[in-house]
């Protein structure tokens, strides 16, 4: 049973995206049916001839508001499902997510302090995410040395290192606006997070971040076993352990980045992502990254669905859903630490 | 000076500690191919840390370390790892990975980056049949009993496939059936794959039972190295662990074996003014008596015992006042003379279920002798008289004939409650 659920659950993870992709480009003020979707698609793609019938008002819609939209979600949602799988090895601890222990916040303050100093028009986004990535990964470095103690993170340490620094974040970042005047609006949206109409542009200045932090993800994925040994062990089998931990704090902290700098602060996907499939594909990172990848990637696109179509004509910020699904599971999840904790000790 | 040999580990002159707290303090040793070298001390002696710095885990301050060779300190931790294999501790991994993905883990240190080539499967899998956790290949580690878990762990060190072996206390969790069955997988590695196996032991039998060469620590120094026999000593135990225990050859194997027992505080040959109790043992059979008189506080005495009897052993042991004489003699006259008077003198003999031969018969006749002349005797019958007479019947008689003016008792705790406690 166990082994053909963790045969088949990558497969159905891929099967699953797809039809969220589907699902996210059919809603909206007109409705596209999936076949239309796929035959433009294909047609697009050059694999298939124009489809006959369908308006060029329906063309337009999917390929310049819905698809870059959903490609955008489906990446912020990839990045931070894979960030907080590499954290969670990392700090050896199931409760780590970028948004928790204060890397997003981090990754804002980055992209805000580039687009005051009014250089976020020169820099492009690019910038921003590069400004983005250098504020998630002092972040990173500073929780993650502030919550270490021992062999392994403890949970209470991980959460309040994260909340201080965070905090410490926050009060940066409200300076930052006092002094900002007319840009307030686009601070704004880094502290609520959403996937807004920005298009073709945000895909493309995220694309290569997420690319390239996925690529790292996957090549230490092996040595993410290792790791959740503890440090001992891990060098015991062979893992140059101090220059490891570098590397892959960076690579959580280029997925956060990237996928903050184009959708604000989202959290919880982190956390939960790998939390559920870790019961559906086991422990073993080799699957459970690719797996956290695709569902991390297939929640947010449905949760950006659900922010854009509950309350029409009005969007939620897709943060605010993410939260209402993720809050509750995040206080579950502590509660079941702790006593776990408990009867430990 | 005999080359150092190129498959072995060797520690030589090694300072080691963690920050200003100095653990290891000048240590030499070495580890042989083919052999289990033991690792014993008391707790905070150095044991742990020498494994960690053989396993490229600690660095010296001083002193140098070879592991098949190579100073694992020169090289890549990927490459020591081929090298040492560490079976630590404890395991205690963030997730809940099943038993086949941690022993595969093991073969880390050989393996391309991504996923498990054929030779990995194959290791992992003989790995796991060694370690007796193939049936456990699925389940969740978190599922598993502390020594199903700690057979996982020994088998993801097995995967590694390593000349050198370090194990810290494989046997703790183990139940007696799985400890024999580990303790002889570890050493089938060293005497027929000839690897170099160091094994951390806290029990000083099975360290003497299972080892080829023994080293001892104690303050982070070695204070004795070499075969059991030479390492396992009475003055070694109360050296380094501050215990009088007694050391004899264990009756299976002929190492030397440990025996621990609770102090014994009347433990003076003749206190003042106490009852004396004499007790006629042999072949261990008066030992739990002359232990519980001496506990109640009796002054105890015993003999004619021969040298090299269990019973002598304890007697001497317990410190009692004692007639001995050679092994397998017959008592002498003298001897004789001896007891008798010793046994008038106490106010209580206990003759246990000895085996009684031509050797020391001359007892029962002594005890009979007190009972005749109004002397308190108390026998102690749990063997019937006639499966215990190599006398050809002269010990049966004699038997029955005190049985008919002393009392008979069929228990320790029987005798004992007669007697009642002295104070």
């Amino acid at each position: 049973m166990r082994t053909i659920r963790r045969r088949w659950a990558i497969p159905a993870l891929g099967v699953l995206l797809v039809g969220a992709v589907l699902a996210g480009v059919a809603f909206g003020t007109i409705g596209i049916a999936p076949a239309t979707s796929v035959r433009l698609m294909l047609w697009k793609l050059h694999l298939a001839h124009r489809p006959a019938g369908v308006a060029e008002s329906t063309a337009v819609i999917l390929f310049q508001l819905r698809l870059p939209r959903v490609l955008l979600a489906a990446l912020v949602g990839a990045a931070l499902a894979a960030a907080g799988t590499v954290f969670q090895a990392l700090f050896r601890n199931p409760m780590a997510d970028p948004a928790i222990i204060g890397v997003s916040s981090g990754a804002a303050l980055g992209a805000i302090v580039v687009i005051l100093l009014g250089a976020g028009e020169a820099l492009d986004a690019m910038g921003v995410s590069a400004a983005a990535f250098v504020g998630a990964l002092l972040t990173a470095f500073v929780v993650y040395r502030l919550a270490r103690l021992g062999p392994s993170v403890q949970v209470a340490t991980l959460l309040l290192s994260g909340i201080a620094v965070a905090a410490i974040v926050s009060a940066v970042i409200s300076l930052v606006m006092t002094f900002s005047g007319q840009n307030i609006r686009s601070i704004y949206f880094w502290l609520l997070g959403g996937l807004g109409a920005r298009g073709w542009q945000s895909v493309i200045a995220a694309l290569p971040f997420v690319a390239v932090g996925m690529a790292l993800a996957a090549a230490s994925a092996p040595d993410l076993n290792l790791i959740a040994l503890g440090d001992e062990r891990a060098a015991q089998l062979g893992l140059p352990v101090d220059r490891f931990k570098v590397v892959t704090l960076a690579t959580g902290s280029l997925l956060t980045a990237a996928a903050v700098s184009v959708s604000g602060l989202i959290g919880f996907v982190g956390l939960m992502t790998p939390h559920i499939l870790r019961l559906v594909v086991g422990a073993d990172h080799r699957r459970l990254l690719p797996a956290s990848i695709l569902g991390g990637a297939s929640f947010m696109i449905l949760a950006d669905l659900v922010a854009r179509t509950a309350v029409r004509p009005e969007e939620i910020p897709v943060g605010a859903v993410t939260a209402v699904l993720g809050g509750p599971f995040f206080l579950y999840l502590l509660r079941r630490e702790r006593r776990a904790a408990g009867a430990r000790a | 000076m005999r080359e150092p040999e190129p498959r072995g580990l060797e520690l030589h002159v090694v300072h080691a500690g963690y920050g200003l707290r100095p653990v290891l303090a000048g240590v030499s040793m070495r580890a042989e191919p083919g052999r289990v070298t033991g690792l014993i001390g008391p707790n905070g002696s150095g044991k742990t840390t020498l494994v960690r710095v053989a396993s490229r885990g600690l660095r010296p301050s001083a002193g140098s370390v070879t592991v098949a060779g190579v100073d694992p300190y020169a090289v890549s931790a990927r490459l020591s790892a081929r090298i040492v294999g560490v079976v630590p501790q404890e395991l205690a991994p963030a997730f809940e990975y099943t038993v086949l993905e941690l022993v595969l883990m093991g073969r880390a240190p050989h393996r391309s980056r991504w996923g498990a080539g054929t030779e990995d499967w194959a290791h992992a899998r003989r790995a796991m049949g060694a370690a007796n956790v193939l049936h456990l290949a699925d389940r969740p580690i978190g599922e598993l009993s502390g020594g199903e878990r700690q057979r996982a762990v020994l088998a993801q060190a097995l995967a590694q496939d390593t000349p050198i072996l370090l194990l810290d206390e494989p046997t703790t969790h183990l139940d007696i059936r799985h400890l024999v069955e580990i303790l002889g997988l570890v050493r089938g590695l060293a005497r027929d794959e000839g690897r170099t196996v160091l094994v951390i032991f806290h029990d000083l039998n099975l360290a003497s039972a299972y080892c080829d060469e023994i080293v001892a620590l104690s303050e982070g120094r070695v204070v004795a190295a070499g075969s059991p026999e030479h390492v396992i000593t009475r003055g070694l135990v109360r050296d380094v662990f501050g215990l009088e225990a007694d050391v004899a050859p264990a009756g299976v194997t002929g190492r030397p074996s440990v025996v621990l027992s609770p102090p014994v505080a009347a433990a003076s040959p003749n206190p003042l003014g106490a009852p004396r109790a004499h007790v006629v043992g042999g072949a261990g059979r008066g030992a739990s008596v002359m232990r519980a008189l001496a506990e109640r506080g009796f002054a105890v005495s015993t003999g004619v015992l021969h040298v090299g009897d269990t019973d002598a052993a304890v007697a001497e042991r317990l410190n009692l006042l004692r007639i001995s004489v050679p092994p397998f003699s017959i008592i002498d006259a003298a001897s004789a003379r001896d007891v008798r008077s010793m046994m008038a003198e106490a106010s209580l003999v206990v003759v246990c279920d000895a085996p009684f031969g031509p050797g020391n018969v001359e007892n029962l006749r002594a005890a009979l002798h007190v009972a005749r002349s109004g002397g308190a005797v108390a026998l102690l019958q749990q063997v019937p008289i006639e499966e215990r007479d190599f006398t050809g019947g002269e010990a049966t008689a004699l038997w029955r004939e005190l049985a008919s003016c002393a009392t008979t008792y069929g228990s320790v705790d029987a005798v004992l409650g007669a007697v009642g406690p002295r104070d």
